[in-house]
């Protein structure tokens, strides 16, 4: 007789704005994936006790609707894996508390993940890629990073603000709603002008500080809003790509993958698809859905690292809002990409 | 006259070429147009950046750190032309010479980086890959990222890049060439400011940011 062993795992997401929790296969089959979005009024920002209380109400029926989306019953599970950090303290409390109960109850294991790494597990599963040179956009990330050594390692990111801050910080002046990407792109369809911004890269490091400003000064001056956000957009991906080019040429990968929030940017896909080509490397872009924070980027990375050993303890599983990606220990990964 | 181009080097940024000029070798670095930034962009930042480092070479010259000496300079085409050194990489070179013209090498270059951060002004992109050896005498190049800076933090980021440089290609001799690096730097900046430098290298290298080629 023969059995076939089926390993289940749940994650949960709370590092900002989205709840989410998801139920993963060890062969990586995404089986459920659900999230709910706390929404700040437009031209503010994300409120972190505001979202934490979001976060709260959502958390118990979005963990049953997994379960039941998944077809499976709680106790079928082999472990619980939720992102510690980095994120907003309030907001991280919640899941980490929502999953140390359930680790108690069930008595299963408990998997602490890196939310940063979860962009990389996710693109990679949904991508194809093996051993990429990694873009990681986001609201909370603009970096580059290449595994080696058993860990990930940062070759570039930005000195000051995100790629995601950008855009939303842009966007609250404005009085736009945030995430803000998709709609400061699609005002830039409508530019008939480029206006010259501040274009910083230092070595692999890009800085971003500066081009807030000064596209905020642009605008007060009375440049029409279309053309200082095509102006941002074109400056702030093509600095991002510029300091892609150089890592790609450090470190000789052959794979560039593009994940997190910000990697649904049609610019910046583009801009990033002519680097790589540029270089003889094949380009990767996360699956859209999983592109922003979700619930199944920390089910499959807990997998893989359940699966590899890395396990936690209710005591220990604290949570880290400001874990680096690259002190993460990375067992499941060797450095030719196997 | 048109005399043969040969391509000797190939970066991210530019491209390196030797030929003949006004019958001398020369090497013409040219910075390639990037399909990924629209023109207008593209041709700024290839101008301003010519322009930048050809200005650089020219004031840490003055400091008396050798640079090739530049010959022609064409913004717009995103062009520096500058004498050949004849000789291999400092990083080649430190392979295939003794112990005692190692340290005599490194010190050199750790009194022309002296000379340099004493000026004000700091590299960016500090490696032996960037300094050319011509029979001994030891040229820097490649001032693409260069400043001007008294910081100590940028400074302690040039003898970072320096010191990884080092210990990542010359595993076994790293400590050798690093000390008679400091013992030339030292001598021109002073033990007390010697001492601080290498403790902000230190601290810079202990925050993780700065990675040994994979």
């Amino acid at each position: 007789m023969q059995f076939t062993i089926v390993l289940y795992c749940l994650g949960i997401e709370s590092t900002a704005h989205t709840f989410g929790a998801s139920v993963v296969t060890d062969r990586g089959e995404i089986l459920s994936d659900v999230r709910d979005v706390y929404t700040s009024a437009p031209g503010t920002g994300i409120h972190p006790r505001e979202a934490a209380e979001h976060h709260s109400e959502v958390a118990a029926h979005l963990v049953s609707q997994a379960l039941s989306q998944a077809k499976i019953r709680a106790s079928k599970l082999a472990g619980v894996a939720v992102a510690l950090g980095p994120g907003l303290g309030p907001c991280l409390r919640v899941g980490a508390t929502v999953a140390r109960a359930l680790s108690s109850y069930l008595q299963i294991p408990l998997i602490a993940v890196n939310h940063a790494i979860g962009h990389i597990e996710i693109g990679t599963l949904t991508a194809g890629a093996t051993d990429p040179l990694v873009v990681l956009v986001s609201g909370g990330h603009t970096a580059i990073a290449a595994f080696s050594g058993g860990h990930w390692r940062i070759f570039g990111e930005t000195e000051d603000i995100t790629l995601g801050n950008l855009y939303d910080m842009f966007a609250r002046e404005i009085n736009l709603p945030s995430p803000a990407g998709p709609e400061i792109e699609k005002l830039t369809q409508k530019s008939t002008e480029f206006i010259a911004l501040p274009y910083v890269v230092k070595g692999n490091d890009v800085s971003y500080s500066g081009l807030l400003t000064a596209s905020l000064a642009m605008l007060r001056s009375g440049k029409r809003l279309e053309d200082v956000c095509y102006s941002m957009q074109e400056v702030s991906c093509s600095m991002l790509a510029e300091a892609v080019e150089r890592s790609l040429a450090y470190t000789g990968k052959k794979e560039v993958l593009l994940t997190g929030g910000v990697a649904a940017n049609k610019a910046l896909q583009s801009k990033l698809r002519e680097v790589a080509r540029l270089h003889d490397a094949m380009f990767y872009v996360v699956e859209g859905r999983y592109s922003g924070d979700n619930g199944a980027q920390i089910a499959w990375t807990g997998m893989l690292a359940f699966r590899a050993g890395v396990v936690t303890t209710i005591d220990q599983a604290r949570v880290r809002s400001k874990w680096r990606l690259e002190d993460v220990e990375i067992p499941w990964r060797n450095d030719d990409g196997a | 006259m048109m005399t043969e181009r040969k391509l000797i080097y190939k970066g991210a940024e530019a491209e390196i070429y030797l030929e003949e000029w006004f019958g001398k070798p020369a090497i013409r670095k040219q910075r390639i147009p990037k399909a990924y930034r629209i023109p207008e962009l593209d041709d700024a930042i290839r101008r301003m950046r010519t322009s930048h480092e050809a200005n650089m070479m020219h004031e840490v010259r003055k400091l008396g750190v050798p640079v090739p000496t530049i010959q022609h300079i064409d913004l717009d085409s995103s062009t520096i032309m500058m004498d050949f050194v004849n000789g291999p990489t400092l990083k080649e070179e430190l392979y295939r010479i003794p112990t005692h013209a190692k340290r005599e090498r490194c010190g050199s270059l750790g009194v022309i980086v002296g000379r340099m951060h004493e000026g004000g002004i700091v590299h960016g992109d500090m490696t032996i890959s960037n300094v050319l050896s011509e029979q001994g005498k030891l040229y820097m190049i490649d001032f693409g990222l260069g400043d001007f800076s008294k910081e100590v933090e940028d400074k302690g980021v040039d003898l970072l890049l320096l010191n990884r440089a080092m210990k990542s290609t010359h595993y076994a001799f790293h400590t050798i060439l690093f000390n008679a690096f400091m013992k030339g730097y030292t001598s021109v900046v002073g033990q007390k400011h010697g001492k601080e430098m290498l403790h902000k290298m230190h601290e810079i290298e202990q925050r993780g940011r700065y990675f040994e080629r994979a």
